[in-house]
C-alpha cells in the first residue's frame, strides 16, 4: 500500500563480490583505424558487430536479462563525415561508443570536438550568430545545455520516428532527445552509517545528526548546479539559500569533483555526500568491496534526473545523417553501451539499468521543467554569495 | 600647412623618436604589439553589453573584493617565493664552487617544463587527507596530514613551477657580469657582502625583473593550480562564469584582470633596466668562484631538495598511476596516440618559430636606446601573456566567427593564441641579448661600409643567436603545456597531448593520463636543454 507522500524509492544495490578487474575491453581495445585498409576486419573480429561489443563487463554488471528495441540492424548505414560537439565528463567514455560506431561502419567518419558541454553551448552560439555552423550534432552532458541553444533557435527539430523511443519528457517539442539518464543520489558508507540514517527529503539534510561534519559536496561541478538550479525552483531562492547555510553549518566538506565525492565516501573520509549516481557505481566497479551504497531521496531536487542529450544544428548540410546519427544513440546497442559502461539510466524501455538501480520510471523526480535547468546565472549568485563556491 | 609638410615633419619626429634606428623596425614593432593587444578588442566589446547598472554591482559585490585580494596575494607571494628561491639558487650555480653544479642546474630549471595543472594535481594526490603520504604515515599512528590547498597551496605549488623563470633569468644576468668589476670591489678592500651589494646585485636587478614580471604574470593568467587548490581567484571565477552562459560577466572579470596586469607591467618599468647591463662584456663565468667550505654540501642538498619536491612528487605520482589499478586510474576513454604528441610538437614548433620572427624586432628596438614607441610596444607584448586562455581563445572564436571564418578552427589561428600568449618570453631574452652586444662592433662594421642591414645579419645577429634560440625554447614548452585555449580553438578532431590528458582525466580515468603526461614532460626537457646550451659559449 502507498500513501503517495511518503512513498520511499529505494533499491539497494546488490552486493556484489567478484573479481572485477579493470574494465576488460571486449573488442574494444583497438585504435580508431581509418577503415583504410578497406577489407573489413583483418583479424579477431571487428568491433561493432553485435550487442556483445556494446556491453560493458564486471561487477555491476552481471546478469543481462532479456532486452529490447530498435536495433543498429533496422536503420540505414551511417557513412560519410560528422562534426560532433561532444561535451565533457563522460564524453571520454562516449568516445568509445563513436568508435564502436565507426569500425561498424568503416565510412563513417565522426569527428568530435570535446569541451565542457556549456562553453560548447556558448561556442554555438557565437558560431551560428556569427552566420556559421561547424558542428552538425552537439550532444552535451546536460539538459541545461541543450536548452539553452535550443531556447535561441539553434536546432533543427528532430522527426518524430527518430525520437518516439525516449520518455516524452526528455523530447521536449523534438528540439532535442535524452540519450542517457543520470540520476542525483546520496552515496553513503555502509560501515558508518545505515539507510535509515539518510533523510528521505533533502531539506532534512542539514540538521540529520547522523551527517554532521562527514558529508561531502562538489559545487563547482555542473550536475550539482543544476540540483541547486532545480531547488531554487521547487524552495525559491531563499530556501535554497537557508538549505545551503544550514549544510555550510553542518560542516560539509568540498570536493572538485563527485567522483572524488564518491570516492572519499568509499574511503570513509566521509560517511555521505551528494553525487550523480553512476559515480558509485564506476568506484564499485574498480573497487568491488568498497562499502558503498545509495540513497535516492524523493520528490524533490536531490531526486532530479537529469540526462545527456543529442540535438542537430541549424544550418548543417548533413541533415539525414545527423538525424540517423541521434537514432542510432537510441538503439539497443548504444543504450546497452550507455547502461553497462557509463552506468547510466538508459532511455529506451526496453534496456534496464545495472546494478540493482531502480528503474527510471520507479524514480521519484521533482516536477520541474528540465529546460529551466538552462537558467544557471542565478544560482551561481546563490553559491557564491553564500560562500559555497 | 599643407599636408606634405606635415608628413615630412611627422615623419621627422617619428625619426627622433626611434631613436635613429630605423624608423621601419620601430612602426614594425608597434603593429606587431597592436596585432597582439587585438583581442582586448573583444572583451571591451562584450563589457559594453552589460547593463551599467549591472556592471557596477558586479565589481562592487563583497566577494569581488575578496577574489582582487586573493589573487593578489596569490601573486605577491608566489612572486616573493620565487625570487627568494631563484636568485640564491642562480647565485649559487653560478658563482660558487658548488659540487655538481652542471647537472643541479638542470634539474633546477626543469620543474618549468612540468605542467603546473598535473603539479598540483601531484600534491592533492600525495598530501591531500588519505593522499599517497597518508597512507604511508598512517601506520605511524599519524591519522589525518593538515589540509594544505588554499591560497597557501597554491601559493607554495606554483612557487615551484615557476621559479626557474626568475632562476634562468637571473643566471643570465650573472653569467653575462663582467667579474673585473667585482674583482676590482674585492680589491679596495670591500666584504664579499657589500661587493655583493654594491657592484653584482645592481646589475642583476634587470635580470631578476625580467623574471619576477614573468612569474608575476603567469600567476594571474594560471587556471589549473588555483583551481586544483581549490583557491578563489580571478581565473576561477572567470572559468565558473564561462562555464555558465555568463559570457559577458567573464569578460568584465578579464578586463579587471588585465588592469591589474597593467599595474604590475608599470610596477616592473619602474625597476626597469637600467644602462649597467647594457656594458657587458662577458665572461663573468671565469670569474673566481666563492669557496663555500663545507656548507658547499649543504647548499647543494638544499637545491637538490628544492628540485626533487618539483619534480620526482609528478613524475612519482604519474608513475604510481600507471601501474596502479586503484579507482578510477584505468578504464574506458579512447587510445592514446603517437599523434597526439606529434601534434603537440608541430604546433609548439610553430609557435616558437613566428615567436622569434616577431620578437626580434620587437626586442631589438625595445633594448636599443629607448623610444617611446619601442618600449611601449614591449610592454604591450605582455598583456597577452598575462590573459587566461579562456578569454584569450573565446576573444578569438569571436573574431574568427565574425571576421575570419576561413581562419576559425584552424591551426594558423591556434598558433596566433599561443603567439599572443607566450611571445613576451621571447622579447625578452632577444631584448636582453640585444642589450649586450657591443655597439663598437656594429660600429665598426658600418665604418667598414656595411649597410645596416648586413651589418645586422653580420654582426648583431650571431651575437643574439643564443637569446633568440633561449626564447624559442620557451615559448615551445609553455605551448606544450597550454591547455584553455587549445581546447577552445583545435580544429575539431585535432588532439594534442594536453587535450588529450584533459578528455581521459574529465573521465575520470587517471592511469590513461600518465603516459602522455610523462611524454610531455619528457618533450618540454629536451626544449630546457636547449635553453641551457645556450648558456655556455
Amino acid at each position: 500500500m502507498t500513501d503517495g507522500l511518503d512513498r520511499r524509492t529505494r533499491r539497494r544495490f546488490l552486493a556484489m563480490t567478484g573479481a572485477a578487474s579493470a574494465t576488460a575491453l571486449a573488442g574494444c581495445n583497438g585504435l580508431l583505424n581509418d577503415g583504410s585498409d578497406g577489407n573489413g576486419s583483418g583479424d579477431g573480429g571487428s568491433g561493432g558487430d553485435s550487442l556483445e561489443d556494446f556491453r560493458g563487463s564486471g561487477a555491476n554488471v552481471g546478469g543481462r536479462g532479456e532486452i529490447s528495441g530498435t536495433r543498429i540492424d533496422d536503420l540505414p548505414d551511417l557513412s560519410g563525415q560528422l562534426n560532433i560537439y561532444l561535451g565533457g565528463g563522460e564524453g571520454g567514455l562516449y568516445t568509445d561508443l563513436l568508435s564502436l560506431l565507426s569500425q561498424r561502419y568503416p565510412d563513417f567518419k565522426p569527428n568530435f570536438r570535446l569541451e565542457p558541454s556549456s562553453q560548447l553551448a556558448s561556442k554555438i552560439a557565437e558560431e551560428q550568430s556569427g552566420g556559421g555552423s561547424f558542428a552538425d550534432v552537439f550532444w552535451a552532458v546536460d539538459a541545461g545545455s541543450l536548452a539553452n541553444v535550443a531556447a535561441q533557435g539553434y536546432t533543427r527539430p528532430l522527426p518524430d520516428d527518430v525520437v518516439a523511443a525516449a520518455p516524452e519528457e526528455f523530447r521536449p517539442d523534438n528540439a532535442w532527445v535524452g540519450v542517457a539518464g543520470r540520476a542525483r543520489a546520496v552515496p553513503y558508507n555502509t560501515n558508518q552509517l545505515s539507510e535509515s540514517d539518510i533523510p528521505d527529503k533533502i531539506r532534512d539534510f542539514p540538521e540529520a545528526g547522523a551527517l554532521r561534519n562527514s558529508v561531502g559536496w562538489a559545487p563547482t561541478y555542473s550536475s550539482f548546479q543544476a540540483f541547486i538550479t532545480a531547488m531554487r525552483l521547487t524552495r525559491g531562492d531563499e530556501g535554497t539559500r537557508r538549505w545551503v547555510n544550514g549544510m555550510q553549518e553542518a560542516g560539509v566538506s568540498e570536493y572538485n569533483n563527485e567522483f572524488l565525492v564518491s570516492n572519499a565516501v568509499a574511503d570513509g573520509e566521509l560517511a555521505a555526500g551528494f553525487a550523480n549516481h553512476y559515480y558509485a557505481l564506476r568506484v564499485k566497479a574498480a573497487r568491488p568491496n568498497a562499502p558503498l551504497d545509495l540513497a535516492f531521496t524523493s520528490g524533490d531536487a536531490g531526486a532530479l534526473i537529469n540526462v545527456s542529450g543529442a540535438e542537430v544544428l541549424q544550418g548543417t548540410s548533413k541533415p539525414q545523417l545527423a538525424e540517423n546519427f541521434v537514432a542510432h544513440l537510441l538503439t539497443v546497442e548504444a543504450q546497452e553501451f550507455f547502461a553497462t559502461r557509463t552506468f547510466a539510466y538508459p532511455m529506451i524501455e526496453g534496456v534496464p539499468p545495472v546494478g540493482g538501480l531502480p528503474r527510471i520510471s520507479e524514480l521519484d523526480p521533482p516536477n520541474i521543467d528540465l529546460t529551466k535547468l538552462g537558467d544557471l546565472e542565478g544560482t551561481i549568485d546563490l553559491l557564491r554569495d553564500t560562500g559555497a563556491l | 600647412m599643407d599636408v606634405r609638410e606635415e608628413l615630412a615633419a611627422v615623419r621627422g619626429r617619428l625619426r627622433r623618436e626611434s631613436g635613429g634606428d630605423g624608423l621601419g623596425f620601430t612602426l614594425l614593432s608597434a603593429a606587431i604589439a597592436a596585432l597582439l593587444v587585438s583581442p582586448v578588442a573583444w572583451l571591451f566589446l562584450r563589457v559594453a553589453d552589460i547593463p551599467t547598472p549591472e556592471a557596477l554591482s558586479l565589481v562592487t559585490r563583497p566577494s569581488m573584493v575578496d577574489v582582487v585580494l586573493s589573487s593578489g596575494l596569490l601573486v605577491v607571494a608566489v612572486t616573493v617565493g620565487s625570487v627568494l628561491l631563484g636568485v640564491p639558487l642562480a647565485f649559487l650555480t653560478v658563482r660558487t664552487d658548488l659540487p655538481g653544479r652542471r647537472p643541479l642546474t638542470v634539474l633546477l630549471a626543469l620543474p618549468l617544463v612540468v605542467p603546473s595543472y598535473i603539479g598540483a594535481f601531484a600534491f592533492v594526490s600525495a598530501f591531500g587527507p588519505r593522499g599517497v603520504v597518508a597512507d604511508a604515515l598512517a601506520p605511524l599512528g599519524i591519522e589525518r596530514l593538515p589540509e594544505t590547498p588554499g591560497l597557501p597551496g597554491a601559493a607554495i605549488v606554483l612557487t615551484l613551477y615557476v621559479y626557474p623563470y626568475v632562476f634562468l633569468t637571473t643566471r643570465a644576468a650573472l653569467l653575462s657580469l663582467d667579474a673585473s668589476h667585482v674583482e676590482a670591489a674585492r680589491t679596495l678592500g670591500k666584504s664579499r657582502f657589500a661587493a655583493f651589494r654594491e657592484v653584482t646585485f645592481p646589475r642583476i636587478v634587470p635580470g631578476i625583473a625580467a623574471g619576477a614580471l614573468l612569474v608575476a604574470l603567469y600567476t594571474l593568467s594560471d587556471f589549473g593550480t588555483p583551481a586544483i587548490m581549490g583557491a578563489d581567484v580571478f581565473t576561477a571565477q572567470i572559468y565558473v562564469e564561462y562555464n555558465n552562459f555568463g559570457e559577458n560577466r567573464a569578460a568584465l572579470l578579464s578586463l579587471e584582470l588585465l588592469a591589474i596586469t597593467t599595474v604590475i607591467l608599470a610596477l616592473e618599468s619602474r625597476v626597469g633596466r637600467d644602462d649597467a647591463s647594457a656594458y657587458a662584456s662577458g665572461g663573468g663565468g671565469s670569474a673566481t668562484r666563492i669557496r663555500l667550505g663545507a656548507w658547499r654540501w649543504v647548499a647543494a642538498l638544499g637545491g637538490l631538495v628544492v628540485a626533487a619536491l618539483a619534480l620526482v612528487l609528478p613524475v612519482g605520482i604519474l608513475l604510481l598511476w600507471l601501474v596502479r589499478g586503484g579507482p578510477g586510474y584505468a578504464g574506458g576513454g579512447f587510445e592514446f596516440e603517437l599523434a597526439y604528441a606529434l601534434n603537440s610538437v608541430g604546433v609548439s614548433t610553430a609557435a616558437a618559430l613566428v615567436s622569434v620572427l616577431l620578437a626580434l624586432p620587437v626586442g631589438y628596438v625595445a633594448a636599443r636606446r629607448s623610444s617611446i614607441t619601442g618600449r611601449l610596444a614591449e610592454r604591450a607584448t605582455y598583456v597577452g601573456y598575462a590573459m587566461p586562455g579562456v578569454v584569450l581563445g573565446l576573444a578569438l572564436v569571436f573574431f574568427g566567427v565574425k571576421f575570419a571564418p576561413t581562419l576559425y578552427q584552424t591551426l594558423p589561428l591556434l598558433v596566433f593564441a599561443y603567439v599572443v600568449r607566450f611571445l613576451p618570453q621571447a622579447v625578452g631574452t632577444t631584448s636582453s641579448s640585444v642589450l649586450q652586444v657591443d655597439q663598437q662592433l656594429v660600429e665598426a662594421a658600418r665604418a667598414l661600409g656595411e649597410s645596416p642591414g648586413r651589418a645586422f645579419r653580420r654582426v648583431t645577429l650571431p651575437l643574439i643567436w643564443p637569446g633568440i634560440l633561449a626564447g624559442a625554447a620557451l615559448v615551445f614548452l609553455t605551448t606544450m603545456k597550454e591547455l584553455p585555449a587549445t581546447l577552445i580553438l583545435r580544429p575539431t578532431g585535432f588532439e594534442t597531448l594536453v587535450s588529450y590528458i584533459w578528455l581521459v582525466q574529465g573521465a575520470g580515468y587517471y592511469g590513461r593520463a600518465a603516459i602522455p603526461a610523462l611524454t610531455l614532460i619528457a618533450v618540454s626537457a629536451l626544449s630546457m636543454a636547449v635553453i641551457l646550451a645556450q648558456e655556455r659559449r
